[in-house]
């Protein structure tokens, strides 16, 4: 499902000081299709950079990641997009919904964007706005918050939110960053139940990455960023390899 | 869909601003010129839905064997004083042969197009519905009137709207010969006018 | 398409506080914009419409605009009047078909008083050729017979609520002090004219031999003291006049207005002029048009202000909305779909101002028509947008689309660069 070849990235610096340095450096990496992978990192380790180079959103400097057999690289900027809409899921740490449409509306936004996701939604549901009902219901979100606009929920009730949008239309592959951290535990332990189930009734890949190694238990893989991630700083600290 | 929609967007974009820059140039009329000499003409003829008009130049509505200085060319100026008081009576009597200019009968029915400053008359909001249309810049005050035979009283079929006072245009019509002998003496031209179009200096 | 609009809608909904102030400052400029192209058309229109069908206006050697300006439109005053024996012997010239003398002067409660002949209410046409026509009652008589008869335009009758029979005083000038009435000749009103939207409406006509008649027992503008001539004295006088202020022309052929206009420039007997109606209103546009290129001017650098207020709001509100655009492309957003929406956003906010200015163009216009009416004589019309107010409009909306380009552009950078992990 999810491919990294000799993947290598770097932000660029500002006033071109030299060669910038890789902060991403991951020689080989797989994820198979409808695993659950926790993968485990510590906060400013290259997580984020990690997650944009799996959803397409940045660019290696050398190599390939590709996902469900295509290269991003392979891809122009709009069909990045779109091939995104059509196949990913994600889920921020906190602020997911847009807080001026109603929670329906938010969780059917990835049909506005993907004519696959909608069919995939209507083949489910009869229609769009069923299967959001349905992936309500399943993350147990009360029905009379369903029209209320997203900005009136608590944290709790907009992860939950998050987690429907990215499931709806049975992407692919969803991505996680952090879902956990801005939650009590008693809220964490329930969120993770309910996306764990919704991935796999879906048969959709989860990488969950988070920095609270507790979690780690629930998942099929469990990965280590520190372990596959091999950027420059260390490198130059270990001498070339 | 959205990936397609982008074209539509660019197009609505290109669309309303092309709509509010041609509204804007079309309000801002024609361009004419404001020469303070007889206009001239091409010599070419217009075709029109109603037929050819052609163009003529003010000479033509002068007839051929009308000469005002006729009963003057006898008279040697040089051999009279200065404020001479034959030399006034002469040009009163001048005159008053331009004011009885006769008109070119040849030009009864003539479909014609000719060019010519604009003195309106009757400014109405439907348009401008009659105007003088005189050969010169300024036939108003700052030189003699023109003979009867080079003014033209315009009636348009379709009055047209925004022309100012002195503006130059082309008129476009049928003419025809005033057969009264009440006012002016001899007659003057009137015309039915089909299109009224400013002019622009040719290239 | 319509999904990015409905997200345009809704994201300006939500941030509708701030944007209000943005949209009432577009929809002020639209406002400005269109109302002035509207009284600007609907005053010049006034004027043109005001005189028809008369060849030439005879007057005392002023301005061409001043003549017309204070013997059709009674705005100013005449500088000069004029000898009858003059009017007289312009009639006589071959070309001309009929002369109407006018005589100006008095008021009364603010209407000027005309002094013409009956023959003003045959001759004189507004419009598109349109004649004078009665209401109620009928002209004065010539002569004698119709002195202290007055005609009242539609406006005066209306506002001073007069009817046949009613009596009224005129007023020497146009004071309001009560030594300057002419209180011991009052008039009667025998004729009613319909409205014309014209100045004529504000008009009080009598003949000129009443003129005559309620000046006999003054002197430089003041009653002679120990003077009377009761009313029914003055018939007995020679009340024909002898000066008027200026005179309609009517000629047999238009185009001998050239002939006459010299006729009358080289009249040796006293300085005269004649103007073309038509010619003198295209110069009193000439100098009005640069005050009105002014007004328009103003009325555009407000809404470029507006505008930037627009640009420089939407820009202010973008660091904030850096998640909002993350969660968008995480959806499946390109960074072209946020300067679309962005771009929408300024777009809707613009279209709705200049709506909104559009609306107020016609709530102004029904507000104060009656007041432009009363006050100045000029009938502001309510009615569908003319081309050129829908150009102005068109011009708002898409200087709003285009400056809506500058935050939009803004936002497309910024998320190309965050991507999905905003640095805020």
């Amino acid at each position: 499902m999810i491919e990294a070849q000799d993947l290598r990235f770097a932000w660029p610096t500002t006033w071109g000081r030299g060669k910038p340095a890789d902060c991403i450096a991951i020689d080989r990496l797989t994820i198979a299709a409808g695993r659950t992978v926790f993968l485990h990192g510590p906060s400013g380790g290259g997580k984020s950079t990690l997650l944009g180079l799996l959803a397409g959103v940045l660019l290696p400097r050398t190599g390939s990641i590709s996902l469900l057999g295509t290269r991003w690289s392979d891809l122009s900027g709009a069909r990045r997009d779109a091939f995104r809409a059509d196949h990913l899921g994600y889920i921020f740490q906190q602020f997911n919904l847009l807080p001026y449409l109603s929670v329906l509306d938010n969780v059917l936004l990835p049909c506005r964007f993907s004519a696959l996701r909608r069919e995939r939604a209507t083949q489910d549901g009869g229609s769009p706005g069923a299967a959001a009902c349905d992936l309500l219901r399943r993350v147990g979100l009360a029905e009379e918050l369903w029209a209320r606009p997203a900005a009136q929920l608590s944290v709790g009730q907009q992860q939950r939110v998050a987690a429907a949008r990215a499931l709806i239309g049975r992407p692919e592959v969803v991505i996680a960053d952090e879902p956990t951290s801005a939650l009590d535990a008693a809220l964490r332990d329930s969120f993770m139940d309910l996306l764990l189930d919704a991935c796999r009734a879906s048969g959709s890949t989860l990488v969950f990455v988070s920095h609270d190694e507790r979690l780690a238990a629930r998942f099929d893989e469990r990965l280590s960023l520190s372990a596959i991630n091999r950027p420059a700083s260390s490198e130059t600290a270990e001498g070339m390899s | 869909m959205l990936s397609r929609s982008w074209l539509k967007w660019s197009t609505v974009w290109a669309l309303s601003l092309g709509i509010a820059v041609g509204v804007g140039a079309g309000t801002a009329g024609a361009v004419t010129t404001s020469a303070s000499q007889p206009i001239g003409g091409t010599g070419v003829s217009k075709p029109t839905a109603n037929g050819v008009f052609r163009e003529i130049k003010w000479d033509d509505l002068v007839p051929k064997d009308w000469d005002p200085m006729k009963e003057f060319k006898s008279i040697n100026f040089s051999l009279m004083n200065d404020s001479d008081p034959r030399a006034n009576e002469m040009l009163k009597r001048m005159r008053e042969t331009w004011d009885n200019a006769p008109t070119n009968n040849d030009m009864e029915g003539a479909s014609v197009r000719i060019p010519g400053y604009l003195v309106p008359l009757e400014d109405t909001k439907a348009g401008l519905k009659e105007f003088l249309l005189v050969p010169y810049f300024g036939a108003c005050i700052h030189s003699p009137p023109p003979p009867a035979n080079q003014i033209i009283y315009v009636k348009a079929d379709k009055p047209p709207k925004g022309f100012h006072s002195m503006d130059t245009v082309w008129v476009s019509g049928t003419l025809k010969t005033l057969r009264s002998d009440s006012y002016m003496g001899a007659s003057g031209y009137r015309m039915d006018a089909v299109v009224v179009e400013p002019y622009i200096e040719p290239k | 398409m319509r999904a990015l609009l409905t997200l345009a809608w809704c994201s300006a909904w939500n941030r509708r506080a701030t944007l209000s102030l943005v949209l009432l400052s577009v929809a002020l400029s639209t406002f400005l914009l269109l109302g002035f192209e509207q009284v600007r058309t609907d005053v010049r229109e006034n004027f043109s419409q005001s005189v028809s069908g008369t060849d030439l206006v005879v007057g005392a050697r002023t301005g061409s605009v001043q003549l017309m300006l204070y013997s059709v439109f009674r705005v100013g005053s005449a500088t000069n009047n004029i000898r009858m024996s003059s009017v007289e012997a312009i009639a006589k010239h071959r070309a001309v078909a009929w002369v109407v003398p006018l005589s100006l002067g008095d008021s009364h409660k603010g209407y000027a008083v005309l002094g013409t002949t009956a023959e003003y209410f045959n001759r004189f046409l507004y419009g598109d050729r349109e004649p004078l026509v009665f209401a109620q009652g009928r002209a004065f008589d010539d002569g004698i017979e119709g002195l202290y008869g007055a005609v009242l335009g539609a406006e005066v009758a209306d506002a001073l609520g007069y009817r046949l029979g009613s009596k009224l005083m005129l007023t020497h000038g146009a004071g309001g002090l009560p030594g300057a009435e002419h209180a011991d000749k009052p008039f009667t009103v025998v004729g009613i004219l319909k409205r014309t939207g014209t100045p004529v409406d504000r008009t009080v006509h009598i003949s000129l031999q009443s003129m005559e008649a309620i000046h006999i027992d003054w002197v430089g503008g003041a009653p002679m003291r120990g003077v009377s001539i009761a009313p029914e004295q003055a018939r007995k006088f020679d009340l024909t006049p002898k000066v008027v202020t200026a005179a309609l022309v009517g000629l047999k052929g238009r185009a001998a207005v050239f002939n006459v206009q010299r006729f009358v420039a080289d009249y040796a007997e006293e300085p005269l002029m004649a103007v073309l109606p038509g010619v003198a209103l295209d110069e009193l546009w000439d100098v009005v048009g640069v005050g009105e290129k002014a007004l328009i001017g103003m009325s555009a650098m407000v809404g470029v202000v507006s505008l930037a207020g627009l640009v420089a709001v939407v820009m202010a509100g973008l660091n904030e909305r850096r998640r909002e655009l993350a969660v968008l492309r995480a959806v499946g957003a390109a960074p072209r779909h946020v300067l679309m929406l962005l771009a929408g956003e300024g777009l809707l906010v613009t279209l709705l101002g200049a709506l909104l200015g559009m609306l107020a163009t016609g709530l102004f216009i029904v507000l104060a028509a009656p007041w432009a009416q009363a006050h100045f004589g000029i009938n502001l019309k309510l009615s569908v947008p003319s081309q050129a107010q829908w150009g102005l409009f068109a011009a708002v909306v898409a200087a709003g689309a285009v400056a809506s380009l500058i935050p939009a552009w803004r936002a497309y950078r910024l998320s190309l660069a965050d991507g999905l992990s905003p640095r805020v």
